[in-house]
């Protein structure tokens, strides 16, 4: 028979509850403040439900109605100092964070609003009717509500996708010395999602200052909590991560106040992140404004139970009881601010011509201009008025040749060196003397809490270095360790990472760098060996780069670096053991953005290619010898960073295109490519543009067939012989 | 025995057709008269019916595909039919392979002195496969390369094969586009856009191209009252009955055809045809250019039908939903810019007609009437005439007849609204005569 020791979690679990005598200690300022943003939240929210009513809302209209004891409770616990993000349902919490910010001493429901108060309103408005006055000038609506400078680092609208970000404002407050802490609030539905419970881990095991606040409202659009989850204890969940958690009753506002200033403490003395679940109910269904029995997921007895507990009308009654306020002045407030969004509904909307009464629409002068439709997926690049940006042609550093691997290891000490706020991050690179191929050799003892080994989970070390690159204080460097694990962290890189300028509004940007390797021939099969470039290409945000010298990688590195769009500097594993032409003791010169370098002039065919298979394609021209083939290393992928310059003058004279590339055909690169030459340069062409790509199949591990799979050098000089046919 | 089914002449002399669609699939039987594709010309989509009931064991093209008049398209067999060894039944009929009919053949040939004059003649009408670059040179150095050979994966013209024809151009050429552009070079950095031609622009060019430099126009004018047609009409149309102006026109034209019937012919190569019926078409304006639907024996016609058919032609005319049909036949045409004020116009031959009738506006004009100037109405009609089936005498008494037929009084119609609806064969050119 087995002994058994009952074992504990190693974090407290506990829930707050406020007593009346708590209400009854409360300030009456704080009470105030409390009251007056639910009124303004709740008013606002009745307001947008109205527009979207009358069809105004392009979308849908996330009310949090009910919910909003929660946020306020948790907001006014923080400063302006610390961030916040949020999910779909995110209008309370940005009001709040924002309101907050505008007026740090309280909020007195009795007054009139000032004008930043309503210029918060106005701009919320007008962004969630997707209107250019709007934070994001209407790009981003109501699930992307952004105003960084209040703290409020932008609403999401994949469940839980925001999470792994907040864990980078987190990590940037600490590095940047402060006592700042984040607050992610998500709901029950993404508590289950993969990307916060590995944040949850990351976070616990990295101690960052970072909250995990929970409001339960029980159903995740029609599914309810206890349909989805064995433990619909949600605030659990830290126990599993060593996270110190807290539960408390969301519709008590001064409860969730007591409990978040609990919270901010435990963050604030560097003890670690935190839980904080509140038990909360939307009056309303998923989105609009018809109840959740209206669609027979719940029932009307229950609505009617949790409206009762409203928290408008709880803290209105505790101020009438203290005798702060009268009714009548709770209910002046909530008169006042109803007008007052009226007044500010009406700079955007107007009747409709010719319509029935009340009909309305968006004044036409409030749109968007649509030609603004692809104005800052990236930036403008005006980071590089101030680098030393080199002439793209030779050499403009003295050079020897150099261990490609060594100039990686030593552009990035030296960029760490001259910039404290590089941080680099990705599995094993902390150890194994540079992670799995030296790539970080020397740099942890240099820079020690600068180079962080992960944890394996790619979706929330990548998010979580989304975030410091939203923060902007820091640029991050994220190794994978394999370019396949981009689909493991594939929202961050593409919902969230790539996304994130263009749709909060196209002015701020993203600066990080992913060093995704690409180990195509290393014997790692079929989940490890493909080049992730077509699909950066084709996704909006990226820039590419893909640097085949060591003097290259130098340059383009520090480009990455200077730049402030998201950059994927790919790595080929081949090359790393490689030799080639690499600066001898100048590591800070920048190769500018967009140029190419021709590797070998010729006459016949121009011949694009890039990363490993540069090498391939060279060896290829001269073995074969019958085509005078110009050999072009594009250096920049990406559809906004490509050299047309050069293109068009090489095809000018060639009159005809060869795209090599080493990976799989349905992945493959080239083809977007293709079809812009194609389309831009026609009547240059004198013969459709040919490929040479790798096999459907993923490389298998089997040599032979791996080889197969690959495109190399064969592969090319067989399309050279098709070339030299004709 | 299979047997194949080549592309129709749907058009007259048309060189080429679309195969726009497949309605009866591969394997599939049909019946007599069943359409079993939809080929569309220049100007109609044209159902081919089956001759009699069988099955499609091939089809040859594919929907969309250019076809010569003439090339295989399919490959019929009789009801139940099967066929094992279907390239074996192609040979045995003379197909090479399944899609040859619509690829060219290879260019590399060096040019033979064959005397194949009308397959030379029918040759750019064929897909001509050229690089993008290839045309743009060609274009630009105002070379045709329609028979240019070839040298580039499946006989594709390519730039190497333009230059070396440029650099063997020794005789004198037509000037190249550029000199053309050249001449008009002052408009050149006008503000400009260009529409693409669509197949009905191209087929108007060509055609009326055609008309111009091979049919030898005269014109033969006259300025008749039209006090009469103008009451008549307002007569008419004081009923349920909608009649137009150029709907008299057209009913008189017949009418004069009758009276002279030189004039209803088309010329061919051996000889002058003369037709029986009375075939007259409509110049129709649509947004995509003109189409000129054919109202057939037009003289057994009350004007009610007339202006029924004119204004259902014109109607379908305008949704592109005329039948290949209705755009064929006749010898002479109606054109009327009268709505819009003009007052005469010499207009070109719809080929292979013999004549087109321009209507210019009616007009309130003085006239002298016995001996005195009293208010009358007026019109001016203009007859463009192919002068080598047509002598000049005989377009004058036509036009003679023309006018006898509404001055003094409308003769053509009889004078009572009854007749106007009654099917009747009038036979007015006796009374013109």
């Amino acid at each position: 028979m087995p002994e058994h020791h009952p074992l504990e979690p190693a974090s407290p679990w506990v829930e707050v509850v406020a007593t009346e005598a708590d209400w009854d200690a409360a300030d009456p300022h704080l009470l105030r403040t409390i009251y007056a943003q639910l009124v303004w939240i709740r008013t606002f929210e009745q307001y947008v439900l109205e527009l979207a009513a009358g069809g105004l809302i392009h979308g849908p209209a996330h009310s949090s109605i009910g919910q909003e004891g929660g946020a306020v409770g948790s907001v006014l616990a923080l400063t302006s100092d610390d961030s916040v993000n949020g999910s779909h349902r995110g209008h309370h919490q940005f009001l709040a964070k924002a309101l907050h910010h505008v007026e740090p001493k309280g909020l007195d429901p009795l007054e009139a609003p000032s004008e930043q108060v309503r210029e918060v309103l106005l701009k919320t408005l007008a962004e969630i009717c997707g209107l250019d006055r709007g934070w994001s000038h209407g790009r981003g609506g109501s699930m992307h509500l952004q105003w960084k400078e209040a703290g409020a680092m932008g609403t999401n609208a994949i469940v839980g996708g925001g999470v792994p970000q907040a864990a980078g404002f987190a990590w940037s407050h600490r590095h940047s010395g402060g006592d700042a802490v984040s607050v992610t609030y998500f709901g029950d539905g993404a508590v289950n999602i993969g990307s916060t419970l590995e944040t949850m881990n990351l976070a616990g095991a990295w101690s960052l200052p970072v909250c995990f606040f929970i409001e339960n409202n029980r159903y995740a659009v029609s599914t309810s909590v206890d349909e989805a989850t064995a433990e619909p204890r949600l605030s659990a969940r830290g126990l599993g991560f060593n996270i110190a958690s807290w539960k408390v009753d969301g519709m008590d506002p001064l409860a969730v106040h007591l409990a978040m200033t609990e919270a901010v403490e435990h963050m604030r003395r560097g003890r670690g992140p935190t839980v904080v679940e509140v038990d909360t109910y939307r009056f309303f269904h998923q989105n609009g404004g018809f109840a959740g029995s209206a669609f027979g997921y719940r029932d009307k007895d229950e609505e009617r139970a949790w409206r009762e507990r409203d928290p408008l009308t709880q803290t209105a009654a505790h101020l009438q009881r203290r005798g702060i306020m009268t009714a009548d002045e709770t209910a002046a407030a909530v008169a006042a601010a109803k007008a007052v969004m009226e007044e500010i509904g009406r700079e955007l909307v107007e009747p409709l011509p010719g319509g029935k009464p009340g009909q309305r629409q968006i004044r036409p002068g409030e749109w968007p201009d649509p030609d603004w439709v692809d104005v800052g997926v990236r930036g403008d690049l005006s980071e590089f008025d101030a680098a030393r940006v080199v002439d793209p042609t030779g050499f403009a550093v003295p050079v020897q040749e150099t261990k490609f691997i060594d100039a990686v290891a030593a552009v990035m000490g030296r960029r760490m060196e001259t910039d404290p706020g590089i941080v680099v991050m990705g599995e094993d690179v902390h150890r194994l003397n540079g992670g799995t191929n030296g790539a970080t050799r020397g740099l942890p003892d240099r820079f020690p809490g600068r180079i962080l080994g992960t944890p394996i989970s790619e979706n929330a070390f990548a998010g979580l270095a989304g975030g410091i690159a939203l923060d902007g204080r820091c640029t991050p460097v994220v190794e994978f360790m394999y370019a396949d694990f981009m689909w493991v962290a594939a929202d961050q890189l593409f919902n969230q990472i790539g996304k994130a300028r263009h749709m909060y509004g196209g002015e701020s940007g993203v600066p990080l760098v992913l060093r995704s390797k690409v180990a195509m021939g290393t014997g790692y099969g079929s989940q490890h060996s493909m080049d992730p470039a077509g699909v950066f290409a084709t996704n909006p945000g990226w820039r590419i780069v893909a640097p085949s010298t060591p003097y290259d990688y130098v340059g383009l590195m520090n480009a990455a670096l200077t730049c402030q769009d998201p950059v994927v500097v790919l790595e080929h594993v081949d090359l790393y053991g490689s030799s080639g032409p690499g600066p001898i003791d100048d590591l800070d010169y920048v190769l500018p953005v967009g140029k190419a370098a021709i590797r070998r002039p010729g006459n016949d065919v121009t011949v694009l290619t890039y990363l490993g298979m540069v090498p391939f394609v060279l060896e290829a021209v001269e073995e074969f010898g019958q085509v005078d083939a110009e050999v072009i290393d594009l250096r920049w992928l990406d559809r906004a960073s490509i050299d047309w310059e050069l293109i068009e003058q090489s095809i000018t004279r060639t009159n005809q295109v060869l795209i090599a590339e080493q990976g799989a055909v349905g992945t493959s690169y080239g083809g977007w490519l293709a079809d812009e030459i194609h389309r831009r340069f026609f009547d240059l062409l004198d013969a459709p543009v040919r490929r040479v790509t790798g096999a459907e199949a993923s490389p298998s591990i089997s040599k032979v067939l791996e080889r197969a799979a690959i495109a190399q050098k064969d592969e090319v000089i067989a399309e050279l012989a098709e070339i030299a046919r004709y | 025995m299979p047997t194949v089914l080549r592309m129709p002449e749907v058009a007259a002399n048309a060189t080429d057709a679309v195969l726009a669609d497949w309605l009866v699939a591969e394997n599939a039987e049909f019946s007599a008269t069943d359409a079993i594709a939809t080929v569309e010309t220049e100007k109609a989509v044209v159902d081919v019916e089956a001759e009699d009931a069988g099955i499609v064991i091939k089809t040859l093209v594919a929907p969309g595909s250019q076809v010569e008049v003439g090339a295989p398209i399919a490959v019929l067999g009789a009801v139940g039919e099967t066929v094992d060894d279907l390239d074996a039944v192609l040979a045995a009929l003379g197909v090479a392979v399944a899609t040859a009919p619509v690829l060219p053949e290879r260019r590399d040939v060096p040019e033979q002195a064959t005397p194949v004059v009308e397959e030379v003649a029918a040759a750019p009408t064929r897909r001509l496969f050229a690089s993008p670059l290839a045309r743009k040179i060609a274009k630009d150095a105002g070379l045709p390369i329609d028979d240019l050979p070839g040298t580039g994966p499946r006989g594709r013209i390519l730039r190497r094969d333009v230059e070396r024809a440029l650099a063997a151009r020794t005789e004198p050429v037509p000037a190249p586009v550029a000199e053309t552009r050249a001449v008009l070079a002052p408009t050149h950095d006008a503000p400009a856009s260009e529409i693409p031609h669509t197949r009905l622009r191209r087929a108007i060019a060509s055609r009326l191209t055609e008309s111009k430099q091979t049919a030898p126009h005269f014109y033969v004018r006259a300025t008749v009252r039209a006090d009469a047609l103008v009451a008549l009409r307002a007569e008419v149309n004081d009923g349920d009955v909608k009649v137009s102006v150029n709907d008299l026109v057209v009913k008189a034209v017949a009418a004069a055809h009758r009276a002279v019937p030189e004039m209803n012919v088309v010329w061919t190569p051996d000889a002058v045809r003369t037709f029986d019926t009375v075939d007259v078409a409509v110049a129709v304006a649509t947004d995509r250019g003109l189409v000129t639907p054919v109202l057939r024996d037009v003289t057994s016609l009350p004007v009610s039908e007339v202006a029924a058919r004119v204004r259902d032609l014109a109607a379908r005319a305008r949704d592109g939903r005329l039948k290949q049909d209705e755009l064929e036949g006749g010898t002479i045409s109606v054109t009327n810019l009268g709505m819009y004020g003009v007052e005469e116009f010499a207009a070109i031959i719809n080929p292979p007609h013999a004549a087109i009738l321009a209507v210019g506006a009616v007009r309130d004009e003085p006239v002298v009437e016995d001996g005195a100037v009293v208010p009358g109405k007026r019109m001016t009609v203009t007859l463009s005439v192919d002068h080598r089936p047509v002598d000049g005498v005989v377009a004058a008494r036509w036009l003679a007849a023309l006018t006898d037929l509404w001055e003094p009084r409308v003769r053509f119609v009889g004078c009572g609204r009854g007749l106007l609806h009654r099917p009747t064969d009038e036979a007015p050119g006796a009374s013109a005569t």
